[in-house]
């Protein structure tokens, strides 16, 4: 107050406020590090190799255990698995004979299974015409999906459901053949 | 130095901005020589960055509605044929025993490379997926031959059945 009335006060205004070291920005560089980060120069290919990274480190979305076992869904991998399994045998004999056709030929096979006791005999005979038959049922179903019919919910368990009793059935029927 | 930094920081700016075809081709040009990518255990690698769209297959019938239709076809005549087989016997018609064979193995192979695209894919499996592919290949060939030769040296497929059954 006292300094800006007698007309001192520009001079001390500016002495006081002036940045010292702001004045040589060399200086004022060299002293205080101006960030504390450090920049990598990278090629622009370098982006996607770390977009590559991150995508590494993202969790899986909880995915199949998280739905409630459904006859829609489980008819059809079931329907996948039975085929498979099938499909497996055929080509396990198949090549099995093509490498040793004396071993695996049809007396030999007949042989073996004749000599195998009943309770064998009729489990074997389970595990086979059970996958067989829900195949052949199920893949009427899915036949008739391909059709356009049952595709409403409550066609596909109705057609599901009609499936699941035929295999019954017809399995029961096989094993007593 | 300083002066370095600031002509290599607008040089390629300048470049580009010039001439909007040439950075589009740059960016492409940058993109197909850095996306050979492997997969890594943990999860799949997606080709390009997120502003790229997806690739989708060249569009064919043969691998499409041709591939489709005939996979019904075949499906739904192997029910007749699963039908002639349990009335007839395979050794009195085995020209009907070989086409059961053949298609019982067509179905079979379709429905093997189908697990195959579905599980194993080569999009995540770059070494793996061609290598079964390839494997089911080879393997249904076999499996054609090992039919064949079954169904002329010995009783045919329908007849083994029929008789393992009552066996």
């Amino acid at each position: 107050m006292m300094s800006a009335r007698i007309g001192l006060g520009s001079a001390t205004r500016r002495v006081a406020f002036a940045p010292v070291i702001g004045r040589n920005q060399t200086v004022l560089r060299t002293l205080i590090p101006k960030r504390g980060v450090q920049i990598q120069s990278l090629p622009p290919s370098a982006s996607e190799e770390i977009l590559n990274a991150q995508r590494l480190k993202r969790p899986s979305s909880p995915h199949f255990t998280i739905y409630q076992p459904q006859l829609t869904w489980l008819g059809s991998i079931a329907n996948r698995v039975t085929g498979g399994a099938l499909s497996a045998l055929l080509y396990g004999f198949s090549l099995a004979y093509l490498v040793a056709p004396d071993t695996f030929d049809s007396a030999h096979i007949v042989e073996f299974v004749a000599g195998l006791p009943d309770y064998v005999k009729y489990t074997g005979k389970v595990i086979l015409a059970a996958p067989f038959t829900f195949h052949f049922w199920n893949g009427l179903r899915h036949l008739s999906w391909d059709m356009g019919k049952f595709l409403s919910l409550k066609g596909a368990y109705r057609a599901g459901y009609a499936a699941l009793g035929a295999t019954a059935i017809s399995t029961v029927a096989l094993v007593l053949m | 130095m300083a002066s370095s930094v600031i002509l290599r920081s607008t040089l390629p700016r300048t470049f580009t901005s010039a001439t909007g075809r040439n950075s589009l081709r740059f960016a492409l040009q940058v993109r197909a020589a850095s996306s050979t990518t492997q997969y890594v255990p943990g999860g799949p690698i997606l080709k390009g960055t997120v502003n790229d769209p997806t690739e989708f297959p060249p569009p064919s019938r043969t691998h499409g509605s041709y591939h489709w239709a005939f996979e019904r076809l075949l499906a739904a005549s192997l029910v007749p044929m699963t039908a002639a087989a349990f009335v007839t016997s395979g050794s009195s018609y085995p020209v009907f025993d070989g086409l059961l064979g053949l298609s019982l193995v067509m179905h079979s192979h379709i429905g093997f490379d189908s697990m195959v695209v579905d599980y194993v894919h080569k999009r995540k499996f770059p070494v793996l997926g061609p290598i079964l592919t390839w494997t089911l290949r080879s393997a249904t060939v076999g499996v054609l031959v090992g039919v064949y030769q079954f169904n002329t040296n010995d009783i045919g497929l329908t007849e083994l059945i029929a008789k393992v059954w009552t066996a």
